[in-house]
């Protein structure tokens, strides 16, 4: 009977039938889609880990013995000594690592990844976690440097890092390549935090007769003068984007707010205003400059565009009310200094100047600096005082949270003007300890304080965004 | 017609098979995934390469030996590999005091360098403020299946990366090191209230993804105490990123279980 129905017969029977059936074969097909689905997600293999707090995890042991020439140019050795210090110095400086003294390191050092002994190097007494390793070699007037990271204790796939980088053969080429490996390095292991080592500070020195703003490397290599102004210029923070920067000078204006472009190597127009103008600080995403000016006769904040115009005030208390600075994680709110009950504090507000709340209760406290994750607020502190009593200002660290107070400094002398540095791990500020005014450097816990400078006075120092 | 009395007979007989045929299709596919699901096996830990570790050694098939019976040892690490926490030094032994009569014809040997006994004093890790019964990273108790299973012998925690985190585990385990270490610096204690002394194991998952962001966290077993979890959990909110995953792993995210223990 089946054969007895032709071909355009069995065609119109189906299309009847799916008409009529249309609901069922909907559902069913959908509900075979669903199933498939899920049978392609389940089969996608997931990879678990698992892994919780209290397993004692404390500094990473990395092994940097000195790079090796990889060919017999003669510029290699000159290279080398600069590329190897500045590592080493990198690596040392980020506070993240436990660097295993070279004393330990066995006799042969690895050039390239099949020289690698691994028990040499994860068995006593070296016992490192981690070998950064590599070659450096000069072709005709370019230089090649490869760079590995091994994690010595995984012997079957160790590598956590292969860099090569050619540049010219230059001491400078080599402390910067040195440089990048180095923040490569701390990128990987310091859990996705940028490095600091291609970072910049500026701050103001009167070695030049004048104070004027200066620039120089984060380790104090490169320290070469920005301002030729022949006046007193203050205070300078550099913008996020590290195309300008803004600083306090006494022009024949009285103190104004100048801005000077790091791409075109001179000043730039920035707007004028009324009295006296200090202390400019960039929100973090560049596009507003909160500051103090005096313009109405009592030193207040205003906010203003980066370019100056659109000019707001946010506070308007009896007393000076200086030194702003932005929360640079939300962008939404300021700490700054007020005397308006009596000797200089703290203080926190939203960016449009409601919200007041007050940070210290006692004592001298000046130069707040908000921690890049926006936890912390650094700032310089005489906790008490008064005539006779012992003890300068100090850098104290406040979780704002908590509102718990670390010192971080216990010299006698002057601490001032802390500043961050953009991974939030090491902290920037003046001193007087050595007997002159110098820009000196420590983690953020307070250790490894040491100088930067040595050369005339050097204050107010200001660590770029990146 | 009879051509259309035999067309809606086709009907009726098509739609009783087929849905009887749709029936025993979905039947058993529901019971294939449950299987999956529920079946031995859990989080993906039968996927992939098994046992983690060192390989296994290869020996010929005419030398295979009987099974042999199964030993028990006191060996209470998961794995040989040393992870990333250092060992304790050895300690070293003192020379004896006792002067050598010399000799006039023996040969006389150089004396031991004095550098090998000034060690660097191991750096010590930060001590945490909880439980001083802590165990090293790496060197944990004996491996047990999803939580809760820990046998005695006073081990606590110390999963080390078992069965589902075989894979990345010991193949990135500096990643893992990483990860460890940023939520630990972002869990602020305080955040717990403070009539709280002491409070089980909260455990949260979450993903990361290609680029280190932490995503999808959630509670998996609380501890019991809400302010506990809540401070987990913004524990790892507020971590932007982990790093981006290792260049070379194939997958498009990991996904983690992160345990908390509180202890004041």
């Amino acid at each position: 009977m089946n054969s007895q129905i032709s071909r355009r017969a069995r065609h119109f029977l189906a299309h009847n039938f799916i008409t009529r059936h249309r609901q069922l074969i909907a559902t069913t097909v959908a509900v075979f889609a669903l199933i498939i689905a899920a049978l392609l997600a389940a089969a996608a293999a997931q990879d678990w880990i698992k892994t919780g707090t209290g397993l004692g995890v404390e500094r990473i042991r990395l092994a940097v013995p000195d790079f090796k020439a990889s060919n017999q140019d003669p510029k290699n050795a000159d290279l080398l000594r600069v590329f190897n210090a500045t590592l080493w110095n990198d690596l040392d400086n980020a506070g993240i690592f436990d660097l295993v003294s070279k004393s330990f390191y066995p006799v042969e050092v690895p050039g390239n990844p099949a020289e690698v002994k691994f028990e040499a190097w994860n068995n006593q007494p070296t016992n490192a976690a981690m070998l950064a390793f590599g070659n450096l070699g000069v072709n005709t007037n370019s230089m090649v440097v490869q760079g590995w990271l091994y994690d010595v204790k995984n012997v079957t796939s160790p590598q956590v890092l292969g860099k090569q980088y050619t540049d010219a053969a230059t001491p400078e080429a080599a402390r910067a390549t040195a440089h990048k490996f180095a923040d490569e390095i701390i990128f990987r292991l310091g859990g996705g935090i940028a490095g600091i080592a291609e970072t910049q500070i500026y701050f103001v020195s009167n070695r030049s007769g004048h104070k004027e703003i200066w620039a120089m490397d984060y380790d104090g290599e490169n320290q070469h003068q920005l301002t030729h102004l022949n006046t007193i210029s203050l205070s300078p923070r550099i913008s996020p984007d590290g195309s300008r920067l803004a600083f306090s000078s006494l022009t024949k204006g009285g103190w104004q707010i100048l801005m000077y472009s790091m791409d075109l190597n001179r000043l730039v127009s920035f707007q004028r205003f009324g009295g006296t103008n200090l202390s400019p600080a960039w929100s973090a995403d560049g596009s507003r400059i909160a500051f103090s000016s005096s313009r109405t006769g009592d030193p207040e904040i205003y906010v203003v565009d980066q370019s100056g115009g659109n000019i707001k005030r946010l506070t308007d208390v009896k007393g000076p009310d200086v030194s702003p600075v932005w929360n640079p994680k939300t962008g939404a709110q300021i700490a700054w200094v007020s005397g308006r009950t009596g000797l200089p504090q703290i203080y926190t507000m939203e960016s449009d100047g409601t919200n007041i709340q007050r940070i210290t209760d006692e004592g001298y406290a000046v130069s707040p600096a908000w921690s890049p994750n926006g936890q912390f607020l650094l700032f310089s502190w005489i906790r008490h005082y008064g005539p006779g009593v012992l003890g300068g200002d100090d850098i104290y660290i406040m979780d704002i949270v908590g509102k718990r107070i670390v010192q971080l400094t216990h010299q006698a002398g002057r601490n001032d003007f802390p500043n961050w540095s953009p991974d939030g791990r090491h902290i920037v500020f003046q001193s007087n300890r050595s007997g002159s005014e110098q820009i000196w450097t420590m983690l953020a816990d307070g250790t490894n304080q040491k100088p930067l400078t040595v050369t005339g006075s050097n204050t107010q120092p200001n660590w770029s965004w990146k | 017609m009879e051509a259309n009395a035999e067309i809606f007979f086709e009907h009726d007989r098509w739609s009783r098979n087929l849905a009887w045929s749709v029936g025993l299709h979905l039947a058993i596919t529901g019971a294939i995934l449950l299987y999956g699901f529920f079946g031995p096996g859990g989080h993906g830990s039968a996927w992939g390469a098994g046992g983690g570790g060192d390989a296994m050694g290869v020996t010929l098939v005419s030398t295979i030996p009987l099974p042999a019976n199964p030993q028990q040892t006191q060996n209470i690490v998961a794995n040989e590999s040393k992870g990333l926490s250092q060992s304790q030094p050895k300690q070293k032994e003192e020379e004896p005091e006792a002067i050598p009569i010399p000799d006039k014809n023996a040969k006389t040997k150089p004396k031991p360098k004095a550098t090998a006994t000034q060690r660097k004093p191991e750096p010590q890790p930060e001590p945490e403020e909880e439980a001083n019964n802590v165990v090293p990273f790496g060197e944990g108790g004996p491996v047990s299946g999803p939580y809760g299973v820990f046998s005695a012998n006073g081990a606590k925690g110390g999963f080390g990366f078992t069965g589902g985190g075989g894979d990345f585990g010991n193949r990135y385990a500096w990643y893992v090191r990483v990860v460890q270490q940023k939520v630990s610096e972002n869990w602020l204690k305080y955040e717990v209230d403070p009539r709280v002394s002491d409070a089980r194991r909260v455990y949260v998952t979450f993903d990361i993804h290609r680029d280190g962001r932490p995503t999808n966290i959630q509670v998996e077993q609380s501890s019991g105490v809400p302010s506990l979890d809540q401070s987990a959990v913004r524990a790892l909110a507020r971590i932007d990123t982990f790093g981006p995953l290792p260049s070379d792993y194939p997958g498009s995210k990991v996904s983690v279980e992160f345990w908390f223990d509180y202890k004041r």
